[in-house]
């Protein structure tokens, strides 16, 4: 069982971080490599500046609110909540001051991020299982909703553990201790070895990794083509 | 299918792996939030013709062939290898979709459906099942190009005919030709279709602007487009371009034809003349006075034709039009952004009769709203349009009547 955990939480860190950040590189070096259509694909009426227009699209997903309202909301919910998470893992890596500009304990919103997503995930998976968009799926779609809502609800365990029931086993520092031993490659997991919560974190942490494997593989792509696809549509 | 027409297949689809493509094909979340946008879908609700899923046809085959994922994984994406069965999926996806481009104002994205389409149109060339009428009056087309010579003088003679019903419309002045043809040096090149329909209202009012126009020996019309044939949409194009180029003309004016003004003003390259489309010279004739127009009785409406419009940003300059020759105006859609498509383009309407069936059901949203306009006469600017909403009109027994904006501008005409 050490074993299994120390692989989980050391090698398999290394590789979906590696196969990530190499992955992405890739699917976007090949995009760059791929002639450029000289026609103009936009619709119209465009607006200048187009880029503006397109990273207000890319962002606030503008189409999505006019015709779908309840998605909109489940979406802002859960990609603001990703972002929040985003941060609270860096300020769980080393203190970030200019982050701390606002005053904050280390993970936003007290664990009601963690839950908020957690719904929202609920929601797309119940929103593919009926038609019309149940038709559209394939088992991608599934997978990747699944994975997502494994490592939030595993995640957020540990944060509500922490927020709402005061059981603490592991402190920021002690997940900050094996964290930047990650970052400076002088691997450990003594501090969150043996803990109440350890297991929290082996499963927390296992189904990160499949994640940032899935990655580049997948339509989770879409965080960074959305930018280059609206700015064409933007003229 | 046969390994080596396999192989050819794929080829033909790397040769459309632009960077949009990808973007196109890599990028959607089948989110299904562009479902109801497609008037097929609205009118049908049936899965196969939501975009995303006609998209997800030439997905499946992409992942096959061109992703680690469906190479490793195919179950994963559900990739799937080039079949019969698959060819066949792709033809009724290809020729269900109007290229209207309706879902991308709906997509968070801006995944182009018409552009993966386009995939499926070279799919389906390449394995010989393009519908074969469309090839053939592309074919025609591009041999007219070649060998102008032989079909001239009956050109000529045609045009002869129609010169009488232009003058009984609007007298020229003495020495000057009614419809002029092989104008070297004039100011406009004017691109129409076969038909009288196509040439007699332009030249009425362009020799009511006192145009110094000549009348192009091509029609607009592209069917390389249609079929979806790059390398035959550029060949017909070139024919007009050439002709322009030898012309020596500052514009190109395409007629009323959705396909042939998009195609023109995005595929011509840059060149010493501009492209423009019909409804746009007809808006600048007012704009400038060089044209006087009385109000027409009756209520009117416009039907958007979606490659001028929403592909090609001609909104306001109908709208101006109408605003100057009709009493009463109606709009059919609040933002004309997301007026329905007709249900005809992308060659369904070329096809004839053998869509007719499909054309009629696809297009309920589409009647729904012509009903709802409460308009008498409903106004288009696009050949395609204007056969589709005939049809339309008959078959939901609208009691409509549909008009080209070209031939309600020249009926509005009055002397200076
Ligand atoms: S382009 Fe038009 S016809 Fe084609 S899928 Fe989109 S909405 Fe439907
Ligand atoms: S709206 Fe866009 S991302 Fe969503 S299913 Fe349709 S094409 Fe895909």
């Amino acid at each position: 069982m050490a074993t299994l955990n120390y692989l989980i939480l050391v090698p398999m860190v290394y590789v979906a971080v590696a196969v990530f950040v190499c992955g992405t590189l890739w699917r976007v070096f090949r995009l760059l490599r791929s002639p450029r259509l000289a026609t103009p694909l936009a619709i119209y009426p465009v607006k200048k500046p187009g880029w503006l227009y397109a990273a207000g699209d890319a962002l606030l997903l503008p189409t999505v609110l006019r015709h779908n309202p309840l998605l909109w909301l489940a979406l802002a919910l859960f990609h603001l909540g990703l972002l929040a998470l985003c941060i609270g893992h860096l300020e769980l890596v080393a203190d970030i001051r200019w982050l701390q500009i606002v005053p904050h304990a280390i993970f936003l919103g007290k664990g009601a991020v963690g839950l908020a997503m957690f719904v929202c995930l609920l929601y797309f998976l119940s929103r593919r299982m009926v038609s019309p968009t149940k038709e559209l799926s394939v088992p991608e779609d599934f997978l990747l909703l699944v994975l997502l809502l494994l490592t939030v609800l595993f995640g957020a365990q540990m944060d509500w553990a922490r927020n709402w029931y005061d059981y603490s086993t592991m402190s920021v520092d002690d997940y900050r201790a094996y964290l930047w031993s990650l970052v400076t490659g002088k691997p450990s997991i003594a501090s969150v070895e043996g803990a109440g919560h350890s297991f929290m974190l082996v499963v927390h942490v296992f189904f990160a990794n499949l994640l940032l494997l899935a990655f580049p593989f997948t339509k989770l792509m879409h965080a960074i083509f959305t930018f280059a696809l609206n700015r064409i549509r933007r003229g | 299918m046969e390994a080596s027409l396999r192989d050819e297949l794929v080829r033909l689809f790397d040769t459309k792996l632009s960077r949009q493509m990808l973007l196109n094909l890599e990028t959607c979340s089948r989110c299904g939030l562009c479902t109801p946008a497609c008037h097929a879908y609205a009118s049908m609700p049936l899965p196969k013709y939501a975009p995303a899923f006609r998209a997800e046809v030439v997905r499946r085959i992409y992942k096959r062939y061109f992703t680690a994922l469906g190479r490793f994984a195919p179950v994963l994406g559900e990739a799937k290898p080039l079949t019969d069965a698959a060819l066949e999926e792709l033809r009724e996806a290809a020729y269900s979709c109007t290229g209207c481009r309706r879902c991308m104002v709906y997509c968070p994205f801006g995944i182009d459906t018409q552009q993966i389409m386009s995939i499926a149109k070279l799919l389906l060339i390449g394995a010989e099942a393009a519908p074969e009428i469309l090839s053939l009056l592309a074919d025609v087309s591009i041999s007219k190009g070649e060998s102008i010579e032989t079909f001239k003088e009956g050109f000529l003679q045609g045009i002869k005919r129609l010169e009488t019903q232009v003058v009984a419309r609007w007298k020229v002045e003495a020495g000057t030709t009614p419809i002029p043809t092989e104008v070297e040096g004039a100011d406009m090149l004017y691109v129409a279709l076969a038909g009288a329909h196509s040439i007699i209202p332009a030249a009425v009012v362009f020799n009511a602007a006192r145009e110094n126009w000549t009348l192009s020996f091509f029609e607009a019309v592209n069917f390389g487009a249609f079929v979806g044939d790059p390398g035959k949409t550029q060949l017909i194009l070139d024919r007009i371009v050439r002709e322009a180029l030898r012309l020596g003309v500052k514009e190109v004016c395409i007629c009323e034809c959705g396909t042939a003004v998009r195609v023109a003003k995005q595929l011509s390259g840059t060149q010493p003349f501009r492209v423009v489309s019909l409804t746009e010279v007809h808006a600048r004739y007012l704009r400038e006075g060089r044209i006087r127009v009385k109000k027409l009785p009756g209520s009117h409406t416009y039907h958007d034709p979606c490659q001028i419009a929403r592909n090609g940003g001609v909104y306001d300059e109908p709208r101006a039009i109408l605003g100057r020759i009709v009493e009463d105006f109606r709009e059919m859609s609040p933002d004309p952004k997301y007026n329905w498509c007709c249900g005809g383009g992308g060659g369904l309407v070329a096809m004839g009769e053998d869509t007719l069936d499909f054309r009629m059901r696809s297009s309920r949203v589409k009647a729904d709203q012509i009903r709802e306009s409460r308009a008498d006469v409903v106004v288009t600017a696009c050949e395609n349009c204007h056969t589709q909403l005939e049809n339309i009109n008959a078959h939901y027994g609208l009691g409509k009547e549909v008009k080209f904006l070209s031939s309600l501008l020249a009926d509005a005409l009055v002397a200076p």
